[in-house]
């Protein structure tokens, strides 16, 4: 008797474990997932932050026309630390994802800023914009992977303005 | 028999009370530790977003601190700017979903009215300021500034913890930015360059703050030519330093290129020797801007270009004596006048944007045929003839006066060099932490 006791208790807790594992699996990996969402937008803010500064702080750069590369270089730079953005600290993050719009200030409101002479075109004699916004307009899609839910991927859409204190 | 009763009661009773444990441990404990993964990676994200946003701000507002009574509150508002959201485009927080500075339902979020600062360690808190215990001090004086931003964001799992009953939790962070220290390599200054009135004077080079002089283009022999009226600073001899740019694709005529640099500065480039001034290079004139006889009572046409372009800084319609300039119209349009065109004795009343102040090179002495060497750079205030009127660039000796102001804006551009020996001067906005 008191073997069979100890053997249905066995059972039970077997049968008990294939209820709650699961649930706590999916709990685990819904952690996990969730970290990484907010780990990976913290991670792209940084980027956009380090593009935004490197553009904004520039001497004679040209938003209108990137001839130069120097909107490039700076996002590949920020994306991998390299110049040529091979292994992004993101995974498969690349640079033509990152978008910078050039904003000025024109007494009443800030708008985009045209590119004209009038404008922010530099090259055409224009003055500099006021502000810089760095942003991923598509947005970055990041993939949740929890075992057995498919799951479409969460697009980040991070973006930051800073003041535009190049010429 | 009786032994194992009791044994068979112990472990069905042990049983129950390792899932009521369950129950009570283990709950609050996984509520705590999804609240690690979620809440708190949600907090560091917010936390970045509000940090960053508060940088923007302090960057903005530094960069008007312009040595002006109104420079605080243009600052403020200016910083303001960055967390707009009208168009769409402003700083965030909390995944870019709420606003920084407004009330997002049950969660607020407050912009802490910036504080202003003389000096960076009570711009930090760590020291006090020179003028007052509390350490703010008020606009001609400030060139530091404080931006503190409070944002509320949700918790989601912490909010079923004791700890975390409110469902929210307050971030607040803090961003100072202000003037660096002077700097070596000054950009997008003025090209002129004037001497010392006394070279003795390290901080001001023996001029006067708040004091009008008329600056003059250099010339020979006599009569030497007398300074506009009210210049009680007297005549300041000037020449043009040398930045034409032999590659230059818009506007590469010499008299656009004069009449460029005097509108904005020398203009935006990567090359150094473009856009750029160091402190002891060696500096010689612009090639068409040569020195005539006082006697003649003219200039070169360059130095009637030149200050067309200053004209420009107050008025961007055609001004007499510039039509000689190829397509100056299209020139002039692409420059906005000051806001404040008022004839000023005391720069503190000042309340424009920044277009009239002149940053110049004090060079050790002119020589209108050799080189200059800088000694460093101070700012001038652009004086009108009157009244919300321009100035005369026809005037037959290249006059125009100028406020004396020390250092008050700072540059848009600028280097250190550890050789370098400027202790005084503007420095450029940087952030302090």
């Amino acid at each position: 008797m008191s073997g069979m006791r100890r053997k249905g208790q066995r059972g039970n807790s077997l049968l008990e474990a294939a209820l709650y594992l699961p649930v706590l699996f999916m709990l685990l990996f819904g952690m996990i997932e969730l970290a990484k969402v907010a780990y990976t937008y913290y991670a792209l803010q940084k980027v956009l932050y380090t593009v935004g500064r490197y553009v904004g702080t520039q001497r004679g750069i040209n938003f209108c026309d990137d001839v130069d590369g120097v909107i490039d270089l700076a996002k590949q730079y920020a994306i991998s630390g390299t110049p040529d953005g091979t292994e992004p600290f993101i995974r498969n993050l690349q640079a033509d994802q990152i978008d910078v719009r050039i904003e000025r200030f024109d007494s009443t409101e800030i708008g985009e800023c045209e590119c004209s002479a009038t404008g922010c075109d530099t090259t055409a004699g224009g003055r500099g914009p006021d502000y810089v916004v760095v942003s991923i307009p598509d947005g970055y899609p990041l993939q949740l992977a929890i075992p057995q839910v498919p799951l479409d991927p969460i697009l980040l859409r991070p973006r930051i303005r800073l003041p535009f204190q190049g010429m | 028999m009786g032994a194992k009763s009791i044994s068979a009661v112990r472990s069905s009773g042990r049983r129950g009370a390792i899932s009521v444990q369950l129950l009570v441990l283990m709950v609050p404990v996984f509520f705590g530790l999804m609240g690690f993964a979620i809440d708190l990676g949600r907090l560091y994200a917010a936390r970045a977003e509000l940090k960053a946003a508060s940088e923007a701000m302090a960057l903005a507002a530094a960069s008007v601190l312009i040595g002006t009574d109104a420079s605080t509150g243009n600052a403020a508002e200016t910083a303001l700017r960055l967390i707009e959201t009208d168009t769409g485009f402003g700083n965030k927080y909390d995944f870019g979903a709420l606003n920084v500075g407004e009330a997002n339902g049950s969660l607020n979020s407050e912009v802490v009215e910036p504080t202003f600062y003389d000096n960076v360690a009570a711009a930090t808190g760590e020291g006090e300021s020179t003028t007052g215990t509390s350490g703010e001090v008020s606009g001609s004086v400030a060139r530091h500034v404080r931006v503190e931003l409070v944002g509320e964001t949700p918790l989601t799992m912490w909010r079923f913890l004791a700890l975390g009953q409110e469902g929210k939790v307050a971030i607040r962070v803090r961003s100072v930015a202000g003037v660096s220290a002077p700097v070596c390599t000054a950009c997008g200054i003025e090209p002129i360059a004037i001497a010392p009135v006394d070279a003795g004077d390290t901080t001001n080079f023996g001029f006067v703050v708040n004091t009008r002089y008329t600056l003059g283009y250099i010339c020979t022999g006599a009569p030497v030519p007398q300074p506009l009226p009210n210049s009680t600073g007297g005549r300041v001899p000037y020449v043009i330093l040398n930045r034409l740019n032999e590659e230059a694709e818009v506007f590469p005529d010499d008299l656009q290129q004069i009449f460029r640099n005097g509108a904005q500065g020398m203009v935006p480039s990567t090359n150094d020797a473009i856009a750029c001034m160091r402190i002891a290079a060696e500096e010689s004139i612009w090639a068409t801007a040569s020195q005539l006889a006082c006697n003649v009572n003219r200039v070169q046409p360059s130095i009637t270009a030149f200050l067309c372009g200053m004209a420009a800084r107050m008025d961007n319609s055609l001004v007499q004596g510039c039509d000689t300039i190829p397509e100056v119209e299209t020139l002039n349009s692409l420059y906005q006048p000051d806001t404040d065109l008022t004839d000023l004795d005391d720069y503190a009343g000042y309340t424009g944007n920044g277009r009239r102040v002149l940053t110049i090179p004090i060079v050790e002495t002119l020589n209108p045929t050799g080189t200059m060497v800088v000694l460093g750079f101070r700012q001038f205030l652009l004086e009108p003839l009157q009244d919300n009127s321009g100035i005369a660039p026809n005037d037959p000796n290249g006059r125009i006066q100028v406020l004396y102001l020390g250092v008050v804006m700072p540059l848009k551009q600028g280097r250190f060099e550890a050789s370098c020996t400027a202790t005084g001067g503007p420095g450029k906005v940087v952030l302090h932490q």
